[in-house]
C-alpha cells in the first residue's frame, strides 16, 4: 500500500511503499512500464524503494511481494500520475557560517545546487535562527535566488540583537522551488543540519561581559550579557548606576537589553555584573554620535608654502581619546592624502596641507569619521585667490628729507606667484588718519619697501602696514606692529 | 642600619626619614583625593570590591614590627617602583583612552606619578646610607593588560586603593626608621630575636 513517488531533480523519481508484516521477508519484484516503453522494465529488491524515470505523463507499476522461498503472496498494480509525483528538493547543505563577533554577525554560505534544474527556476531558501540552550527560534528569513543550472555559492548576512559571545546560536535552512511547469506536488525540503557557533558560556575557562567595550549611537537598544562560571551566580547587572531586570539565556548567561542608550561620559558608561562572591565582571560601553558633515570648509595658504583649511565641525561627538573623531584632507589631483591632528576639546579645527610644486587649484575632500559613522565635505580651491599673508614683522623707517621717508618690512612666505597689495597706514597727532596702498611683486622671504612724500616736518607719526594680494582679494594679512617717526624740521 | 651609625650619618638618616614622613603624608591625602576623582570619573562605585591586583604590592605585611629596617626600605622601594610602573601604565592608558578630554585625572595622575618617582628616590637616598645601597631595578617587564577596560578601571582603583595604604605604611616604617636604637639595623640585635 501507500505507493509514494518522489522526484528531486525532475529526471528520476524514489517510490517507496508498505507491505503487510505477512509478507515483509520475502523478495519483491517491481515492474513499470509507460507508453514509451516497448516492454515493462522489472526488478527485484528486497527494499521497500526504488529509483526509477519520471513519467512524461504516467506509468503504470507492478509490485508483487513473495516469499522466502520465492512464491508469489500478493499483487497490486498502481497507476501513477505525474501529478502524483512529489517534487522535494534535495536538503539544502550549509557550506560555512562564520562568526563576526565584533559586529555580532553570522556569514552563512550554502550551496543552491543549481546544475541539477533547468536554467531560470526561482528558489526560496528559508532560513531560521535559534538561540539560548533551548534553541528558541530567533527568527525565520525567507531569501529568494535564480537557479541558473550551475551550481551558485549563495551568502547571506544576518546581525544578532545580541553580542554572539553571550550563547550559542544555530542556524539551519530548507529550501522551495517553484516549478510552474511541474503538475506535481512541490513541497519544501527537509531542514538542513543545524549549525551553531557556540557561546562563552559553552566554555568552562570563559566568563565576562559582552559586547566588550564597544561603541553605539545615541538611542541604540543594546543587549549586553554576564558570563560567569559554573557554581557562580549573579546578584545583579546594571548599567550605569541603574540594575536592570534579567534575562536568563543558559544557566552560566545572563542579559539585559538597554533602550534608546543616551550620550555617556567621557569615561564611557560602566556596564557591571556583580557575583555572589563580591566579585565583580564588566565591560564599557562609549555611545556618541556620528560625525556631522563639515560646514563652512575653507582654505587658505599664508605663504605658498602650506595650505590651511578650517571648518566648523557640527555636534560634538562626544567620543574621545581612541574612539575620536578623526580628520583627514585628501587632494584629488594629487592624490596625496594628509591625516589632521585635531584637539577635539577646543572648538577651531585646523589641517595642514603642503603645496606641492607646479599646483594651483586644489580639489580637496575632507573625511571625517568615527567609530559610529563618517562623513565629508569637498572643496575646489586656487590657492593663488586664497592669499591670507602672515602678519608684517621688522617695520623699519628711515628719511629721505623731512617731508619724505622709506618703510622697510618683512613677510616670511614666498610669494613669487602674485603682486602683493600693502596698506600703510599713517597717523599723527594733529591730522586725520590716512591710509596709503602700494602694490609690488611678490617676492620669497624678503623684504618690501615703500615710498611716503608730503610728511610734514618735524611731525610725529605713527606707521603700520598690512598685506594682501593684489589680484583677486581674500583677506588682508594683521596689521603689523606700529612704527614711530618724527620727521625733522624743515 | 649597617653598624653602628657615625653622629652624622645618623642626623643624616634622621633627616631624611623625617622629610620621608612628610612626603608619605601628603602622598596619602593626594592619593585620597584622586581617588575620589578616579571613582567619579570613571563612574566606578567606591564601594566596590577589587580582588588583589597582579602586580600591585600589598601594603598589608605580618610580623610588622619584626622586620629589621633595611628589609622594611627593600619592601618600601620594591613596592614604589611598581606603583611608577603601575601608574605610568594608568596614564598611558588614560591618554589612549580619554586623549584631551580628561585632562584634570591625567594631570593628577601624572602629579600622582611624580610623587611615587620622588618617594622611591627618597628611598633609595636613604639605602645608600648604608653599605649595601639600593638594589638594581629589575627589569619585570610591563605590568600585565587588562583584558578590557572595565578590567583596567578596577585595576586602577585596586592601585590606588593600594598606594594609599602604602603611604600610611611607609610613614609608620619611617617613623620606626628615625628611632633611635635597636629595631632600626639591619641585621636584628640578639635581644630582639623572638
Amino acid at each position: 500500500q501507500n505507493l509514494k513517488c518522489v522526484t528531486h531533480n525532475f529526471h528520476k523519481m524514489i517510490c517507496t511503499w508498505d507491505v503487510s508484516p505477512r509478507t515483509r521477508h520475502g523478495q519483491t519484484d517491481f515492474c513499470y512500464t509507460t507508453n514509451d516503453l516497448p516492454t515493462p522494465v522489472c526488478f527485484k529488491t528486497k527494499e521497500k524503494r526504488i529509483e526509477i524515470p519520471v513519467p512524461h505523463s504516467s506509468s503504470t507499476v507492478t509490485i508483487t511481494t513473495n516469499s522466502i522461498s520465492g512464491t508469489a503472496l500478493a499483487s497490486k498494480e498502481f497507476k501513477i500520475h505525474k501529478k502524483d509525483v512529489l517534487f522535494i528538493p534535495v536538503t539544502p547543505r550549509i557550506l560555512s557560517l562564520t562568526p563576526d563577533f565584533s559586529t555580532s554577525t553570522l556569514n552563512l554560505k550554502w550551496s543552491d545546487n543549481g546544475s541539477v534544474f533547468p536554467d531560470g527556476l526561482d528558489a526560496v531558501w528559508q532560513i531560521q535562527i535559534l538561540r539560548k540552550e533551548t534553541m528558541e527560534k530567533v527568527t525565520q528569513v525567507n531569501y529568494h535566488s535564480k537557479l541558473t543550472h550551475e551550481d551558485i555559492i549563495l551568502s547571506w548576512n544576518w546581525t544578532s540583537d545580541m553580542p554572539l559571545e553571550c550563547t550559542s546560536h544555530y542556524v539551519k535552512i530548507r529550501c522551495y522551488i517553484n516549478v510552474t511547469q511541474f503538475v506535481g506536488v512541490k513541497e519544501w525540503s527537509d531542514w538542513s543540519p543545524v549549525e551553531v557557533i557556540p557561546g562563552k558560556d559553552t566554555d568552562p575557562s570563559e566568563s565576562g561581559v559582552f559586547p566588550l567595550d564597544t561603541v553605539v549611537a545615541v538611542g541604540s537598544d543594546v543587549t549586553f550579557c554576564c558570563v560567569h562560571e559554573e557554581g557562580q551566580n549573579i546578584t545583579n547587572m546594571s548599567y550605569g548606576s541603574k540594575p536592570y531586570p534579567m534575562i536568563q539565556l543558559s544557566s552560566r548567561s545572563h542579559a539585559i537589553r538597554v533602550l534608546n542608550a543616551s550620550a555617556s561620559d567621557t569615561s564611557g558608561t560602566n556596564v557591571v555584573c556583580r557575583l555572589n562572591n563580591e566579585m565583580l565582571e564588566g565591560t564599557v560601553l562609549f555611545v556618541g554620535y556620528a560625525p556631522d558633515t563639515p560646514q563652512n570648509l575653507s582654505c587658505e595658504t599664508p605663504n605658498f608654502q602650506i595650505i590651511k583649511c578650517t571648518w566648523k565641525p557640527g555636534r560634538p561627538s562626544g567620543l574621545y581619546g581612541k574612539r575620536r573623531t578623526k580628520y583627514s584632507l585628501f587632494e584629488r589631483t594629487s592624490g596625496k592624502n594628509v591625516s589632521c591632528e585635531v584637539n577635539e576639546m577646543n572648538r577651531e579645527r585646523v589641517c595642514g596641507f603642503p603645496v606641492l610644486p607646479d599646483q594651483k587649484t586644489y580639489d580637496f575632500i575632507l573625511g571625517v569619521s568615527n567609530p559610529i559613522g563618517q562623513a565629508e565635505s569637498s572643496l575646489l580651491v586656487d590657492i593663488t585667490q586664497r592669499v591670507h599673508p602672515k602678519t608684517p614683522e621688522k617695520l623699519t623707517v628711515s628719511e629721505n628729507n623731512s617731508t619724505s621717508i622709506h618703510l622697510r618690512w618683512f613677510i616670511n612666505g614666498s610669494f613669487a606667484q602674485i603682486r602683493l597689495l600693502c596698506q600703510i597706514e599713517i597717523s599723527s597727532g594733529h591730522s586725520e588718519q590716512k591710509l596709503h596702498n602700494v602694490s609690488m611683486p611678490g617676492g620669497k622671504s624678503s623684504a618690501y619697501t615703500a615710498h611716503l612724500n608730503a610728511l610734514h616736518p618735524y611731525t610725529k607719526y605713527q606707521f603700520r602696514v598690512r598685506c594682501s594680494a593684489a589680484d583677486h582679494f581674500w583677506r588682508w594679512s594683521d596689521w603689523s606692529r606700529v612704527e614711530e617717526y618724527t620727521t625733522s624740521e624743515a | 642600619m649597617a653598624g653602628a651609625d657615625s653622629p652624622s650619618a645618623a642626623l643624616r638618616r634622621r633627616d631624611l626619614c623625617a622629610r620621608g614622613i612628610r612626603l608619605a603624608g601628603k602622598m596619602r591625602s593626594d592619593v585620597v583625593n584622586l581617588l575620589d576623582a578616579y571613582v567619579e570619573r570613571q563612574g566606578l562605585d567606591a564601594s566596590a570590591s577589587v580582588a588583589a591586583v597582579e602586580g600591585v604590592p600589598q601594603a598589608a605585611v605580618e610580623r610588622w614590627d619584626e622586620q629589621t629596617g633595611t628589609q622594611r626600605l627593600l619592601e618600601n622601594l620594591a613596592a614604589y617602583r611598581a606603583f611608577r610602573a603601575l601608574l605610568a601604565q594608568m596614564l598611558e592608558e588614560q591618554r589612549e583612552q580619554l586623549g584631551e578630554a580628561d585632562a584634570a585625572l591625567g594631570q593628577a595622575l601624572a602629579a600622582m606619578l611624580l610623587q611615587v618617582s620622588a618617594f622611591a628616590y627618597h628611598l633609595e637616598e636613604l639605602l645608600r646610607l648604608e653599605s649595601r645601597g639600593p638594589p638594581s631595578e629589575e627589569e619585570d617587564g610591563p605590568p600585565p593588560q587588562p583584558q578590557g577596560l572595565f578590567e583596567q578601571k578596577l585595576r586602577g582603583l585596586g592601585v590606588l586603593r593600594e598606594l594609599a595604604q602604602w603611604a600610611v605604611r611607609s610613614a609608620r616604617d619611617l617613623r620606626q626608621l628615625s628611632k633611635p636604637g635597636p629595631g632600626t639595623g639591619s641585621a636584628p640585635s640578639p635581644s630582639e630575636s623572638p
